[in-house]
């Protein structure tokens, strides 16, 4: 039995067209002899009726003041699925195909209890194979799941998966049944160089790594979630992403050990993610800077502040916050005093530290800074000066073991700034290079890194 | 050439694999054998030059680097120990000083959606300064961060972390 699984987004199900469509991968599947498992999501994005937000948006109208609570959440966020899949197996059932419509919880998939993000944890796919026995085709409900029985959870209290849950169930089967693959469809026909909103030469690749799609969409690029290339990898599922309106053959994505040499080590792609605020803060004290450095770390995290692109150096210390969140920071910061060593007593090399940040955003520093003066005999105030880059984004290239091969950030680098964009500060990893530069300036970055790597080509 | 992805592990600590990646830290290793590079560049006009003739040279001289920060009068960068005398040699008399620090280790601790952690780099922190290891450098990405610290501490290093973040050593 070669198990295909086939994972349709609410693109590709919001109409009886698009539905025929779909359906008509599903049945070339079945004729070719493989034995089709199609996952799906809701019909449609937001606005459309049974849209996730749009079920969402429902239960939150009943009472604007008070979230609704995350169980109920969840069981109005998985009827969008169930009404999928009854929908796609009636689809399959009027063209003659035999077709059984599962939740989650039918299909055997077990995650634990957290509600709105909750991980799978096993898979008991009886069910499904037991329809496929009876030469039916099962119709997975994506997104949800259940718990199981413990002490603390009810049985069978229906989850739902969270960002990318659809691609994580279709690949989470594919790995439970042992699918000889598995195919997203959604509405372009694979993975890209680049957004070709913004570049128009951008290329379908025909072949990418785990490692590859996954760094592509966790830098910017929506196409196939970083969970399920995990799961593909960890079990070494043949991912596939296709559209579901042309017969063009899509992105093949697969193990390391199965492409050339040449994909190897190669540039992959550009993206751009996120508005970001980039803060530096001035200290030059090379003993008390970690203690610093902590309890800024510490008041972010209490304060659900995301921090990245951090960045030591020698007169002081930097990093990036997503933009809605810098207000906060800002004013968490600013005034922020850290008493460093001071616990010898007077007269020790202890000193109080006080965050002051640009003029005019320095309110709490102007407040409390008259406050530390009757410490001036005994202790040492420092003023540690703020200042940020309020208008960032992130540039990434995506560039496969590009540590081994010299060069890359040379290229960057010089591409951007002989074209006149500042690049404020980069983060590199394994498989990508990432440039914070403005934000006005992503699309003109993104081009110029896409054609001096010669993506289009 | 030798990747830094081949150098000797000093140890390598994980979480088993369940059906899908537990969220949070699942693994924390090591790889010796680093150095950290600081270049002065100023910061008058001349700065983005400088900093593009760096980049250049090491390129052209096929010399991998990598934790790479730009600084408001410097750039800092970690490359092989062994690679160390040909970057010195590469740079020299292109920017202003050049300073290396060597018997440096990267300490890599790897999550499934490290930016969605927001108390991982407090954590990093705490334990360092528990394992008394003092960060040279640091680079983060969406499913790692990765900390040059002395090599003489960075077994300490290891053993703090894989406390604080529940990891049990691998068979």
């Amino acid at each position: 039995m070669r198990v295909l699984v086939q994972k349709f987004g609410g693109t590709s199900l919001d109409s009886a067209e698009h539905r025929a469509l779909a359906a008509g991968k599903v049945i070339s599947a079945r004729d070719a002899g493989y034995a089709p498992v199609v996952v799906v999501s809701a019909i449609g994005r937001r606005g459309a009726p049974y849209a996730t937000d749009t079920l969402v948006d429902e239960l939150r109208r009943i009472d604007p003041a008070t979230a609704p609570s995350p169980r109920e959440m969840d069981m109005m966020m998985a009827c969008g699925e169930i009404i999928s899949t009854a929908v796609m197996a009636a689809t399959l059932q009027t063209l003659g195909y035999p077709a059984i419509a599962l939740s989650g919880g039918q299909a055997g998939i077990i995650t634990d209890g957290e509600y709105g993000n909750a991980r799978i944890l096993s898979i008991h796919p009886h069910s499904i194979r037991k329809a496929i026995e009876r030469g039916q085709i099962p119709v997975v409900c994506g997104f949800q799941g259940v718990t199981s029985v413990t002490e603390e959870s009810e049985h069978g209290s229906i989850t739902t998966l969270g960002r990318g849950g659809s691609d994580t169930t279709a690949s989470a089967l594919g790995a439970a049944l042992e699918a000889v693959g598995v195919e997203i469809y959604t509405d372009v026909d694979g993975v890209k160089t680049a957004d070709p909103d913004m570049v128009p030469t951008a290329r379908t690749l025909d072949v990418c790594t785990y490692e590859e799609v996954a760094e592509i969409a966790h830098q910017g690029a929506k196409v196939v979630h970083p969970r399920a290339a995990e799961i593909a990898m960890d079990y070494g599922i043949p991912l596939w992403v296709k559209s579901t309106f042309s017969d063009l053959p899509g992105t093949r994505i697969c193990g390391d050990e199965q492409v050339h040499e040449e994909v190897r080590r190669r540039v992959t792609g550009v993206t751009h993610t996120g508005k970001l605020a980039f803060i530096h803060l001035e200290i030059v004290n090379e003993a008390h800077k970690p203690f610093v450095e902590q309890e800024v770390y510490r008041l972010m995290a209490r304060a659900d502040i995301n921090i990245l692109l951090v960045t030591f150096g020698p007169t002081g210390f930097s990093f990036a916050v997503d933009r809605t969140d810098y207000p906060v920071a800002r004013d968490l910061l600013d005034g922020m005093v850290v008493p460093v060593g001071i616990d010898g007593g007077p007269n020790t090399s202890g000193a109080f530290y006080i965050f002051k940040l640009s003029d005019g955003q320095d309110l709490a520093y102007r407040n409390q800074r008259p406050l530390l003066k009757p410490l001036e005999p005994l202790f040492d105030i420092v003023d540690v000066p703020g200042a940020a880059f309020e208008n960032g984004t992130i540039v990434s290239v995506i560039a496969s073991r590009h540590r081994q091969v010299p060069g890359v950030m040379a290229a960057i680098f010089e591409t951007l700034t002989q074209a006149g964009i500042p690049i404020h500060q980069v983060a590199d990893s394994d498989m990508s290079i990432s440039c914070l530069v403005p934000e006005n300036e992503a699309s003109r970055a993104v081009r110029l890194l896409h054609d001096r790597f010669a993506l289009g080509e | 050439m030798r990747s830094q992805q081949k150098q000797p592990q000093l140890g390598a600590v994980a979480r088993p694999l369940t059906f899908e990646r537990g969220r949070g830290v699942y693994a924390v290793e090591t790889t010796a054998g680093l150095a950290h590079v600081v270049v002065q560049v100023g910061d008058d006009g001349r700065r983005v030059e400088r900093l593009q003739r760096v980049l250049r040279a090491l390129a052209d001289a096929q010399i991998p680097i990598f934790l790479i920060k730009l600084h408001p009068e410097s750039i800092s960068f970690a490359l092989e120990s062994d690679l160390v005398t040909r970057a010195e040699d590469c740079l020299h008399g292109l920017a202003g000083e050049c300073g290396a620090r060597g018997d440096l280790s990267l300490v890599t601790i790897t999550a499934t959606s490290m930016r969605d952690l927001n108390d991982v780099m407090v954590t990093i922190a705490e334990s360092l300064q528990q394992a008394g290891a003092r960060l040279y450098g640091i680079g983060d990405s969406h499913n790692t961060v990765q900390c040059l610290v002395e090599t003489a501490w960075a077994a300490a290093a290891v053993t703090e972390l894989t406390a604080a973040f529940g990891l049990e050593a691998q068979g």
